[in-house]
């Protein structure tokens, strides 16, 4: 017999011989028993669909966590999320406007890009884009500013009260509250007023209290009184002279029993308070009191 | 060229949705079987095929479709090795009693004592002559297949399973 003739009877490769050899043997009818018996064996029940649902939910979830852990996709992220905030603040800043602005009691001397000059006045802000500069000669201006432009295209300054466009002049734009007054030195200057155009000739200034717009004869030395350190003032109402005295000097100035709408015409020193406040008292007959910073006008007593 | 063809054609990846899915449909159920018999555990049975086939699929790539069989077979084994002892191997047999109507009440008592006799001997068969004796019997698997599943050679199963019809004989016949 040889080796391992069990496993070879069960497979049927015993040779005759030998097969009839085994079944002479006294187990052999046990070992057929075996034999038929197992044949009716069954495994148990294998639910196919329901490991396949399994490992497809599995699938997916090793999926998602692959992804999460990721190191490059982590990487890509963050890259993403720079070039997004690079992209933004290079769009941010090139569309910043340049800005300059003043304090109380200060001038500020400004060349734009085309070499026109503009000089600001006291607590005044001005500010225009450089890249657009070539195509939109336009700046945005609060306060008081005296401009000497050069000869180019349109030239816009755009203030709350109204817009003046030029073609190359030298004029004085103020804007303060309720009140807008253009004084033109040289050229022809345009001002627009809610819409209103009106064309402003050298010599003259068009002033704009309230909405309401007068134009005058100017008296014009070249440049504005302010440039020369001086405020001079035509017929405009007294507080807003006493306005442009707490901007020129930095004080706080209080009326008491005086008319603040009288008219006011003259000028004061922007570099002398003593001398200032006397140019504005005498001629109107009040008085003055100075205590540090603070001013105090009052009305000179009934003779 | 034209081999370059037929190369590029036949490197069909585990990774296709398709080619994963007939490889599970082929294999799943006789991995269940194979770690089933060697444990006798249903619920380890069906997280061995979970397992296997999981694992098949997260390294997809670098398992040829060939050798996925053998791979998923490797994952099972080596997932229990050591880790957890054999229970009973509860096996059912087909109802044969349709066919033996005819046959007496005495021996279809004698019948079941004999099928009875049977389970107990299979269960203290040794696990790997258990394994081989019933992926031969029920699932009709050929020696060498079991070598293969084994990692061991034909001689090896042969011997097993020689040793296992000797074991069953001497449990049954009580000697």
């Amino acid at each position: 017999m040889q080796d391992n003739y069990l496993a070879k009877w069960l497979n049927d490769e015993l040779t005759e011989a030998e097969l009839a050899e085994f079944k002479k043997s006294e187990a052999y009818d046990t070992y057929q028993k075996i034999k038929e018996s197992a044949a009716q064996l069954e495994s148990p029940e294998f639910d196919v669909d329901k490991a396949w649902e399994s490992i497809e939910e599995t699938k997916s979830v090793e999926e998602t966590k692959v992804f999460i852990l990721s190191p490059f996709k982590k990487f890509l992220r963050v890259a993403a999320v720079v070039a997004v905030l690079l992209t933004a603040s290079f769009f941010y800043l090139n569309t910043l406007n340049e800005s300059y602005t003043t304090e109380y009691a200060e001038n500020k001397s400004i060349t734009l890009p085309d070499t026109s000059e503009v000089i600001l006045n006291a607590e005044s802000e001005l500010a225009f884009s450089e890249k657009k500069w070539d195509t939109n000669r336009n700046v945005d201006l609060k306060g008081e500013a005296y401009f000497k432009v050069a000869k180019g295209k349109k030239f816009t300054v755009e203030t709350a009260e109204g817009l003046v466009t030029v073609l190359g002049t030298q004029f004085n734009v103020e804007t303060r509250e309720d009140y807008f007054e253009v004084t033109c030195f040289e050229g022809l200057v345009s001002v627009t007023i809610n819409g209103e155009e009106t064309k402003l000739p050298a010599g003259n200034s068009l002033l704009a209290i309230n909405g309401k717009s007068t134009m005058s004869k100017a008296i014009v030395d070249g440049k504005p009184s302010w440039l020369s350190k001086e405020s001079s003032f035509t017929s405009i109402p007294l507080h807003y002279v006493l306005d442009e005295l707490q901007r020129q000097f930095n004080v706080e100035i209080t009326a008491k029993d005086i008319d603040t709408a009288q008219l006011f015409t003259g000028s004061f020193s922007n570099e002398n308070l003593d001398l200032a406040l006397k140019s504005i008292s005498v001629p109107l007959q009040i008085k003055f009191n100075l205590d540090g910073n603070k001013v105090l006008f009052y009305a000179e007593e009934a003779p | 060229m034209k081999s370059n063809l037929l190369k590029a054609d036949q490197q069909l990846n585990v990774c296709e949705e398709q080619v994963y899915k007939s490889v599970f449909n082929e294999t799943s159920k006789s991995i269940f079987n194979y770690i089933y018999y060697k444990f006798g555990n249903e619920e380890k049975a069906n997280d061995a095929v979970q397992e296997a086939f999981v694992k098949l699929w997260e390294n997809c790539a670098k398992v040829a479709p060939e050798k996925a069989k053998s791979y998923l077979y490797t994952v099972a084994n080596n997932l229990y090795l050591n880790v957890i002892k054999a229970e009973k191997v509860r096996l059912k047999y087909a109802d044969a009693t349709l066919k033996t109507t005819n046959e007496s009440p005495e021996f279809i008592m004698e019948e079941n004592q004999f099928k009875e006799k049977l389970d107990n001997a299979l269960n203290s068969l040794p696990e790997n002559q258990r394994t081989t004796f019933l992926l031969n019997r029920i699932d009709g698997k050929k020696y060498t297949e079991i070598a293969k599943m084994e990692g061991v050679s034909v001689k090896a199963i042969e011997k097993r399973m020689h040793l296992a019809l000797k074991s069953l004989r001497e449990q049954i016949d009580g000697i």
